[in-house]
């Protein structure tokens, strides 16, 4: 078979095993396998049949470079997590280990959720997308609910002390899910204003409505870009996002006008302004951003060296989460944080590269919203630090500390990689 | 177009949006940040990094010419506290407590302290070592009870102390809080003493408090440079003695200024304003002046235009008037103590002038030996007539410096002319500051006539001459009498000698050229003869010091201000003169500012002081005495111990050491001798030498010496059987006892010692 040729001896050994189990356990070949799903694909109401999984096969198994980037990202993330937190652990924790102990924990159930969701048939998400947009849309009321947290914003569904869960993580998902679903159920029809504009628009203006509340601005400026990002590539017309993209701006001026921009518009104040002083407020508010900058000069090209890093002593506020890629650029300079980015990009790139081989445009869809969700969380993250955006609270994925956020995130990688397994990447 | 086609183009543009795009970006943004703007993010990271914690220089030594410590930075410690550590009130309560207790500071306010939310609060400065233990002890407890240690620090601080307390007071000056030069040569030098401040350069976390990785740079304190002065303190001590003495028994009512220069090189061997203040405590007054500030009153009140009718007032006003009243009479006495009046005062010069009017007529040959000037006891200058002291007759200019005739000074003033008179001003050093190295020099006032501000006229030169209604510093004027007498070279007066480094190496001599020969060597020969043989034979014989040769010149300077409101104006009482007068070494001046004892002459109130003055003084540096045979048998000598020898040869040592002898008793052996072993008596003097127990209860009564002459008072001594010890003006054959140390009609043993002072009654200045 040509693609056992083009693999290696381990590869061939996992193959031919999984071939035996398979062989023993039914008496279905591949080709009528293949037949089957190139009709799938061709037919708008497939017929789908499950398919068998082993971990790392090519073809059904995991997509091991993708796989790999995951680990060498999730072992730099805590290890930069652990270098920028140490200090703010021992202060005010009185425990340097304190983020890292708890990070490494939900990094290693993350791995065991991204590999159990891994085995799950993605199409199962077909049949759970409205579940969990609904799921969604009940955590952002439940949050309005719930008492407020520090800042007075509604954000965190509390499961005791230990853990929290934001709603907007569910909901960044289940539109992601939502919009994959319709996108590749109607996608004959997604040049139509009916098909193609109106559901993702009412999902999204419900969703950004409820954020708004909470308020989660940074969030909603995400989901917009991801829920154009899915229609663009589900096959809408140009035009429509010439008119989405007017309709943004009116509807900005619309809460401009009506004051609910107060809490963004505050932080925005010292946007762009960190490192000049104009009065004791904004020098106050800019703080975080000021201190972060200064992290990012004082490593130059090559840094200061891992555990060096000045800034993280009680200078730059929480450097284990938002601004942990601060810290990351004081101790490894530019040089270090283009590798990390760099590897960033070959995630992305080999999340599209899966997607795009995923057997429907389900899976396609549904990888390609992941992975853009992971690249626009990067860049907006680094440009938050770089003062080039306002401080909102946009998390950057593998590095910033935080149980629920990187559990779903893995979760989501686990999903991307139970696309891969039905893509066959080395055919092409 | 295939909808997979499409799908898969659409995806490679997002694809390149986010990655062109967006990576892109982010890249392009950091490497702005890190190479382009990171030096400069760098720098300002830094600065927050880093505290950086000044030390303290060590401020330099003040020595005397001998290498005596005159004023002396001592360690001390600063106490300071971090209440941003405290967590709660109970914490804070102890702290405040306890320090108010060590430190004796105020507890409500310390307690205010601890509420700052900040890491520096500076508590007690200067704290010595007694305290500092008990804050030591205290961290320790703050650790045992709190487990806190940075709450209270020590840092190290200096003190000034100056060994001598009042000793050239206002010479050596004091220092500030701050450590910083006051006044005297602690200003003047500032700069020298203070050294450069150190830096301990720490990293720092974002609440101030160490970071755990090792940054530290050092940067030590350079401790200031010494100082070496040209003031003795031996001389400044003898000066000060007869400073306070003549103070007090002539009721000085503005101090006294002595200056004793090196007439070749403007050396200051000691300068004192009399009385000065304890340098250790400059912010305290004298007794005196407290009681006088206590008495501030209604009548002060309006005799100082503070109200015109105090008692119209109420009673808060008038109290809340008598309150500024005293704070500004009490600053205007911290003031006055503070003063260095020998350069920051100026005077009408008075007679001592003189020798500088006559030094300019001889210069310019303006007066001829043969030249007579007239006295008739006053002179009429246009509209004002000026009094002499005497009715000299017709003199020539010696006898016109000897008689210190006012009169004829004014005819020569007017041979040497206003031009003349001013250029010669001007060369003397008057119309400039001296430039000595010490602060709050005046300048002179005077009559100019510079051809641009005329306005002196013949009266004011007729009354120049003789050193009146101009005001000079005694500084300048010493400085004047230094060129008129050193072969004519105006000098450099100057207190410091040497800048030494910390570690006592020589950085700086200060040796200083004559500025200008304003006389010639002639000339100045000239003077110093007239000026010795003034002293020797004339108004300055109360000026002499046996086995010297002194010239010297009297002065007695109206002030023209009434200082005690007796109704009659004050005088400045002054002597100026130089040892040897052959080849001078040293000049002195003795000052007084308005004596209200009664009597108010140079030669009478100044010029015993400078002969007191001198005569310690010039053995001390070593200046050769040269007595006469008759000086030789007035100076005292030591008597030896005689006890235990036989009568005979106790009467031979006895005698052999220059002394009498008298034996009370039958014994044979010396039991007991009067005056003891190491008493001073002059030659030929008596001793007493007691051969038992029953002749030691016989006493003598002591006579009255007052207005016996030298021989008289010996004779005197001799018939009742006590030595005389002479003090003063013992060389002229005028002098008359004006005092005694033991009053009359005390019964004494015989051979006891009286000391007998001497004076001229010479009032010709």
């Amino acid at each position: 078979m040509s693609t056992i040729e083009h693999t290696s001896a381990e590869r061939r050994r996992d193959y031919e095993r999984s071939r035996a189990r398979r062989s023993s356990a039914s008496r279905t070949a591949d080709r009528p396998d293949r037949t089957r799903r190139v009709r799938v694909d061709a037919s708008p109401a497939p017929e789908r049949q499950k398919i068998r999984f082993s971990l790392l096969s090519i073809g059904k198994g995991l997509d091991v470079p993708f796989v790999l980037i995951i680990l060498a990202l999730l072992v730099i993330g805590l290890t930069m997590m652990f270098s920028a937190s140490y200090p703010v652990a021992y202060y005010e924790r009185g425990d340097s280990y304190y983020y890292l102990k708890r990070q490494l924990i939900f990094a290693l159930i993350g791995l065991a959720v991204m590999i159990a969701v891994s085995y799950v048939d993605y199409h199962y998400y077909h049949r759970f997308s409205a579940l969990i947009l609904g799921v969604s849309y009940f955590a952002l009321v439940l949050v309005l609910i719930l008492p407020a947290q520090e800042g007075g914003v509604h954000r965190w569904i509390g499961i005791g002390d230990i853990f929290g869960v934001q709603a907007s993580e569910i909901s960044k998902f289940a539109i992601i899910l939502f919009l994959a679903h319709w996108g590749s159920r109607f996608y004959d029809y997604m040049n139509t204003f009916k098909y193609g504009i109106l559901p993702a628009a009412a999902v999204l203006a419900s969703t950004a409505f409820l954020l708004l509340l909470e308020p989660h601005y940074s969030c909603i400026v995400i989901i917009s870009v991801l829920t154009v990002i899915m229609l663009f590539v589900s096959g809408i017309k140009m035009k429509w996002l010439a008119i989405g993209g007017v309709a943004l701006v009116g509807i900005i001026l619309l809460l401009w006008t009506t004051g609910l921009l107060t809490y963004a518009m505050e932080r925005m104040d010292g946007w762009g302004q960190a490192l000049v002083y104009k009065d004791n407020d904004q020098w106050q508010q800019t703080w975080q951003t000021r201190n972060s900058l200064y992290a990012i000069g004082s490593g130059g090209l090559f840094g200061l060296g891992l555990g060096q890093s000045r800034q993280k002593y009680l200078y730059l506020p929480e450097p284990q989460n938002d601004f942990v890629f601060a810290i990351v650029c004081e101790e490894l300079g530019l040089i270090g944080a283009a590798l990390i980015l760099l590897i960033f990009a070959l995630l992305v790139w080999r999340g599209v590269v899966i997607s795009l081989r995923a057997r429907d445009r389900f899976g396609k869809l549904l990888g390609i919203g992941l992975i853009s969700h992971i690249g626009l969380q990067v860049i907006l993250n680094i440009l938050v630090i770089t003062d080039w955006l306002p401080n909102t609270g946009i998390s950057l994925p593998f590095f910033s500390y935080g149980g629920s956020s990187l559990l779903t995130l893995m979760f989501e990688m686990g999903v991307i990689l139970s696309v891969s397994r039905t893509s066959n990447i080395e055919k092409s | 177009m295939g909808a997979n086609q499409r799908l898969r183009r659409r995806t490679v543009w997002l694809l390149v949006i986010i990655l062109a795009l967006g990576f892109g970006a982010v890249i392009a943004r950091l490497g702005y940040l890190q190479l382009v703007q990171g030096e400069e993010l760098q720098r300002r990271a830094v600065e927050q990094q880093l505290s950086d914690t000044p030390i303290s220089a060590k401020r330099g030594t003040i020595y005397d010419t001998n290498g005596k410590v005159l004023a002396q930075s001592a360690s001390v410690w600063r106490v300071v506290m971090a209440p941003a550590y405290f967590d709660d009130d109970e914490q804070r309560q102890f702290v405040a407590n306890r320090l108010a207790n060590i430190l004796g500071l105020n507890e409500a306010d310390l307690l205010e302290d601890t509420k700052q939310n900040t890491y520096y609060v500076s508590v007690k400065r200067k704290i010595e070592s007694e305290e500092k233990e008990k804050i030591i002890e205290l961290q320790q407890e703050i650790k045992d009870k709190y487990n806190k240690t940075a709450i209270i620090s020590l840092l190290d601080d200096y003190k000034r102390y100056y060994p001598y307390s009042d000793l050239a007071s206002s010479v050596i000056g004091f220092t500030g809080m701050d450590d910083q030069g006051l006044s005297g040569v602690e200003f003047q030098y500032n700069d020298e003493l203070t050294g450069t401040p150190g830096r301990i350069v720490t990293a720092q976390n974002g609440i101030q408090t160490e970071m755990p990785f090792d940054y530290n740079q050092n940067i030590d304190a350079i401790d200031g440079n010494s100082l070496v002065l040209t003031i003795d303190e031996t001389v400044q001590s003898i000066v000060e003695k007869h400073m306070k003495q003549a103070v007090i028994d002539n009721d000085v009512h503005d101090r006294g200024v002595c200056i004793i220069m090196d007439v070749n090189t403007g050396e200051i061997k000691a300068m004192a304003t009399v009385n000065g203040f304890d340098l250790n405590q400059p912010y305290a007054i004298s007794e005196e002046q407290q009681e006088e500030i206590d008495a501030i009153d209604n009548d002060y009140l309006i005799e100082h235009d503070y109200a015109e009718d105090p008692s119209k007032l109420s009673k808060t006003e008038r109290n809340k008037l008598i309150e500024k009243a005293k704070s500004e009479a009490e600053a205007a006495a911290l003031s006055k103590n503070w003063r260095n009046k020998a350069v920051s005062d100026t005077y009408y010069p008075g007679s001592v002038f003189k020798m500088v009017t006559l030094s300019m007529a001889l210069e310019e040959k303006a007066v001829d030996k043969d030249d007579s000037f007239f006295c008739g006891g006053s002179y009429q200058i246009y509209n004002d007539k000026i009094n002499c002291t005497g009715n000299h007759g017709s003199q020539n200019y010696q006898q016109a410096l000897w008689n210190s005739c006012n009169p004829a000074f004014i005819q020569i003033g007017q041979k040497v002319g206003m031009e003349n008179f001013w250029n010669y001003y001007q060369a003397f050093g008057f119309s400039e500051k001296t430039g000595i190295d010490l602060p709050g020099e005046s300048s002179d006032q005077f009559f100019r006539y510079d051809g641009i501000e005329d306005n002196m006229g013949p009266v004011d030169l007729a009354v120049a001459s003789f050193g009146q209604n101009f005001a000079i510093t005694p500084i300048q004027m010493i400085t004047a009498a230094c060129a008129v007498t050193n072969g004519g070279y105006l000098v450099q007066p100057h207190v410091v000698k040497q800048i030494l480094d910390k570690d006592g190496n020589v950085v700086k001599n200060i040796s200083t050229e004559p500025k200008r020969q304003v006389i010639s060597k002639e000339v100045s020969e000239e003077m110093r003869g007239l000026l010795e043989e003034n002293v020797i034979n004339y108004g300055g014989k109360n000026g002499y010091v046996a086995g010297y040769r002194i010239g010297g010149k009297t002065g007695t300077s109206e002030k023209l201000i009434d200082v005690n409101g007796d109704g009659v104006d004050d005088y400045i009482a002054s002597f100026c003169g130089i040892a040897p007068a052959n080849n001078p070494k040293y000049a002195c001046l003795v000052f007084f500012d308005a004596p209200l004892a009664g009597n108010y002459y140079g030669s009478q109130v100044a010029a015993p002081v400078f002969a007191s003055i001198m005569s310690e003084v010039l053995p001390y540096l070593n200046v050769v005495a040269q007595y006469t045979d008759d000086e030789l048998s007035k100076i005292d000598t030591t008597t030896g111990s005689y006890t235990g020898m036989s009568v005979a040869d106790a009467t031979t040592t006895a005698n052999a050491d220059g002394f009498n002898v008298t034996v009370k008793g039958e014994g044979t052996t010396v039991l007991a001798q009067n005056p003891p072993t190491g008493a001073s008596i002059p030659m030929g003097g008596t001793v007493v030498l007691y051969t038992d127990q029953e002749s030691s209860s016989e006493k003598v009564t002591v006579p009255s010496f007052e207005g016996y002459s030298v021989t008289d008072a010996n004779y005197l001594a001799a018939q009742a059987g006590i030595n005389v010890s002479l003090t003063g003006q013992v060389s002229s054959s005028e002098s008359k006892a004006i005092a005694q140390s033991i009053p009359e009609g005390e019964e004494v043993a015989p051979g006891t010692v009286v000391t007998v002072t001497f004076s001229t009654e010479g009032t010709n200045d």
